[in-house]
């Protein structure tokens, strides 16, 4: 930066400002009475907030003083106050949380400015803003605002206005912009839009007409009324391609953010004519639900409106969407067929599955997506059809996507714990009571593969920690044996409401789960349970440590003032009861193995009682490894880590299931 | 729309300001940093280093080259805002993010303190000037 310019300057004031800000916001924090210093100091009333270019614009009325210190009947809105709007930056409207309604106070010092044509000041620089709550109203508000404002609004902005920097009077101000002929689409208002959402046109049923009609500027004005076959959450990293006029992409590549994991919420909708296309709409935070949104919004019909087509993708290139999309065709309705009049209704159920789809986003931000709650379901929606493992397990096909419910009994990381959340890949084992009832012929156990593509909820990936759960996988990928999660797939812990159950049984199961037992059917990367005898330990690998009993923290210290106790600094208190952990490595001569030597990694609390007797030994240094051979070990439930015929040997990992 | 008439109205008085002290106070240039976000200082950095060229020509068509810090001259449009540098295209076109790049920030600081080179080229120069930018796209 050039010094004694302009540039270093703002550099320093933006500095100074900063430290300000955060001085500032800590000193909120800690006293949260209002401060009784109220010079200079602007209370607002929100009245309604826009978003524009990260800006969020908010509409407001000035008040007097507080309505803290008045009672709610005075706390009316009193047509004779002023009007302002008062902007905040992005990072500020975070912090505060805007509502309409909500009563702000902005300390000094900010800054106002007073516009040419409007008549409504503006007021800027709202760093040091501070929302106050009124007690008794903002919890019921908070609640009922979360459920139905789930998009913020964004208002275009046009650039074929130019700034005008001369000091001309406002009459010849409106008379040259008059003349500027308009080269971008006009800006819409936001709010006449919201009220009056069908005055905008008539509603079309065709897709691809309106792809095609309006190309790639954008449909702002026409709606398509459409059925939502499926809502999902795509990784943002998935990013495509954006078109302008002349095929010209703009962005070559798509954004990493980093906020946390970027979700976008996904909908595959399906027009009369049969056409399926995927709809990208905003971006989910980790709090959001995709249960939800699915509940809520699948099989609804509802009105696409200021949608942009990102991209047009074929079979050969999406093989993941058009998987999906192969598993609602054919339609349980017949579909229109285009080119025949709307009167006579030929339809045909013999059309062959879409080789095209056309992926579209939200352009500005303004999603009308109206979808009434109460609404019935269309005739057009295909639920998942739900099958029972066994059956999924002789599917025939490759590629196929599968909907099952089922228990989930261990789960496994299969990449590093440090790897962040968008890219871990996990197994989850699971098992139903069709898998679980059969005598042989078929595993009671199955691993499905969860990918870095499947996005998961905080809500399952805490649930599945939390115990053994039964988890609706909608719409998994079935192919070459296995079962895997892909994009596209959504994990759910609800029954679905609807969904053709033809063989499926989505009761409970009852009594114990049961493990295959090891034999020379076993794979690796699978999990069995087995019995044997203790032919051999392995000596090195042999060792014990304490744990805390309150958190497992396993690095425990020695306490500094007294060295017989231990220190757990997670907890930040003594352990006076830690738990021991072991780990030994055993070898065993299994029965249903015999061919093999297997060895097992086993892992015990002193206070299970499963292997007392090797723990007991270990515990007080004094085993001796001839007193433990020759024992009998089983049932124990392990992880089976590699299978291998030349030396013909197994290695296995005793686990917990959950 | 409010904020367009904001950033115009805060480059007005920033005009203004300098037209009568020859100096920018502090809070507008708080305010172009509130209003543009991080626009604003890169913005500042190119009209310190007089990086902002008005192009002309004898018909009266204008335009403006801006040599960014990379050494590379973006071409910024009057007639409507437009930029061809690629924070342009994603910021403000495809995300919406901003209203204007730095670019553009600057060729309108440059114009309130009369910071811009002044460039008379031909019909043909300009024009070329204009066609050598699309082709680059390419």
């Amino acid at each position: 930066l050039c010094r004694g310019g302009l540039a270093e300057r703002l550099c320093r004031l933006q500095n100074r400002e900063r430290s300000a800000i955060s001085f500032w916001r800590h000193q909120c924090l800690s006293d949260d009475k209002i401060p009784s210093d109220k010079s200079g100091v602007l209370i607002v009333k929100i009245l309604e907030i826009f978003e524009e270019c990260t800006i969020q614009v908010a509409t407001c009325q000035q008040l007097e003083q507080s309505p803290a210190t008045l009672s709610p009947e005075d706390a009316v809105i009193n047509a004779e106050e002023p009007i302002l709007k008062v902007l905040f930056t992005r990072e500020t409207a975070a912090h505060l949380k805007c509502r309409p309604q909500d009563v702000i106070h902005i300390y000094p010092p900010w800054q106002k400015l007073l516009l040419q044509n409007a008549d409504v000041p503006v007021i800027m620089n709202t760093y040091f803003s501070q929302k106050v709550l009124l007690s008794e109203h903002s919890e019921a508000r908070e609640k009922t605002y979360g459920l139905t404002k789930m998009l913020i609004k964004k208002n275009i902005i046009s650039l074929a206005q130019t700034f005008r920097l001369d000091d001309v009077d406002a009459k010849l101000h409106q008379e040259s912009s008059d003349n500027q002929v308009p080269c971008a689409p006009q800006t819409h208002n936001n709010s006449d839009s919201k009220r009056h959402p069908l005055a905008l046109s008539a509603v079309n049923d065709s897709l691809l007409e309106m792809v095609e009609s309006q190309g790639a500027v954008g449909w702002r004005e026409v709606q398509v009324q459409v059925v939502i076959q499926r809502v999902y959450c795509l990784p943002a990293r998935e990013g495509y391609r954006s078109h302008t006029q002349g095929n010209k992409p703009l962005c070559a590549a798509p954004v990493r953010n980093s906020d946390p994991p970027n979700v976008r919420l996904c909908l595959l909708v399906q027009d009369a004519y049969g056409m399926f296309s995927e709809v990208q709409l905003q971006s989910l935070s980790s709090t959001d639900d995709i249960e939800q949104f699915c509940r809520r919004w699948e099989g609804k019909s509802c009105c696409l409106a200021g949608m942009k087509v990102l991209q047009r993708t074929t079979r050969g290139r999406a093989l993941a969407l058009f998987s999906l999309i192969d598993s609602l065709w054919p339609p349980v309705v017949p579909v229109k067929v285009p080119g025949q009049s709307q009167d006579s209704e030929m339809m045909t159920t013999n059309l062959p599955p879409p080789s095209f789809c056309y992926i579209l986003t939200v352009q500005s931000g303004e999603i009308h997506v109206e979808v009434d709650g109460e609404e019935q379901i269309s005739n057009l929606y295909q639920p998942p059809a739900v099958h029972s493992l066994k059956e999924i397990l002789r599917i025939d096909g490759c590629n196929e996507r599968c909907s099952f419910w089922a228990q989930v009994l261990y789960q496994r990381l299969k990449t590093k714990h440090n790897v962040p959340m968008d890219q871990r890949e996990m197994l989850l084992f699971v098992t139903d009571s069709t898998l679980q009832n059969v005598v042989h012929g078929i595993p009671k156990v199955v691993a499905v593969s969860v990918a870095a593509s499947c996005v998961l909820s905080m809500e399952i990936i805490e649930a599945l920690s939390a115990g053994s759960q039964l988890v609706f996988f909608k719409d998994a990928l079935w192919g070459n044996g296995r079962i895997i999660c892909v994009e596209r797939t959504v994990l759910l812990l609800q029954k679905p409401l609807l969904c053709s159950a033809a063989g499926a049984d989505l009761s409970e199961l009852t009594g114990p789960v049961r493990l295959d037992e090891l034999d020379s059917t076993t794979q690796a990367n699978s999990i069995c349970a087995l019995r044997g005898t203790v032919v051999g330990v392995n000596e090195s690998t042999a060792f014990s440590w304490p744990t805390c009993n309150r958190c497992g923290n396993g690095k425990l210290e020695v306490c500094p003032q007294d060295r017989e106790l231990l220190y757990c600094n997670q907890c930040s208190e003594v352990v006076t009861t830690p738990v021991l952990k072991m780990q030994l490595e055993v070898f065993l001569s299994c029965p249903s193995l015999s061919q093999s030597t297997v060895k097992v990694k086993v892992w015990h609390e002193i206070s299970t009682t499963l292997f007392v007797l090797l723990t007991m030994l270990l515990f007080l240094q004094t085993y001796e490894v001839q007193s433990v051979l020759g024992k009998e070990v089983g049932l124990l439930n392990c992880y089976v880590h590699s299978v291998t015929s030349h030396p013909n040997c197994a290695a296995l990992e005793e686990i917990v299931l959950l | 729309s409010t904020l367009p008439a904001v950033a115009e109205e805060l480059l007005r008085e920033i005009k203004m300001a300098f037209q009568e002290t020859s100096q920018v106070p502090d809070d507008l240039l708080l305010g172009l940093k509130f209003i543009f976000g991080p626009c604003a200082v890169p913005a500042l950095d190119l009209v310190d280093q007089r990086s902002v060229t008005r192009v002309r020509s004898p018909s009266g068509r204008i335009l403006y080259q801006v040599l960014g810090s990379s050494g590379k001259l973006y071409t910024c449009y009057s007639s409507c805002h437009f930029c061809t540098c690629p924070a342009f295209g994603f910021s403000v076109l495809q995300k919406s993010e901003s209203l204007l790049c730095k670019h553009i920030l600057a060729v309108y600081l440059s114009q309130a303190m009369g910071a811009c080179q002044e460039l008379a080229v031909s019909e043909e120069q300009l024009t070329n000037i204009l066609l050598a930018e699309e082709e680059d796209e390419g």
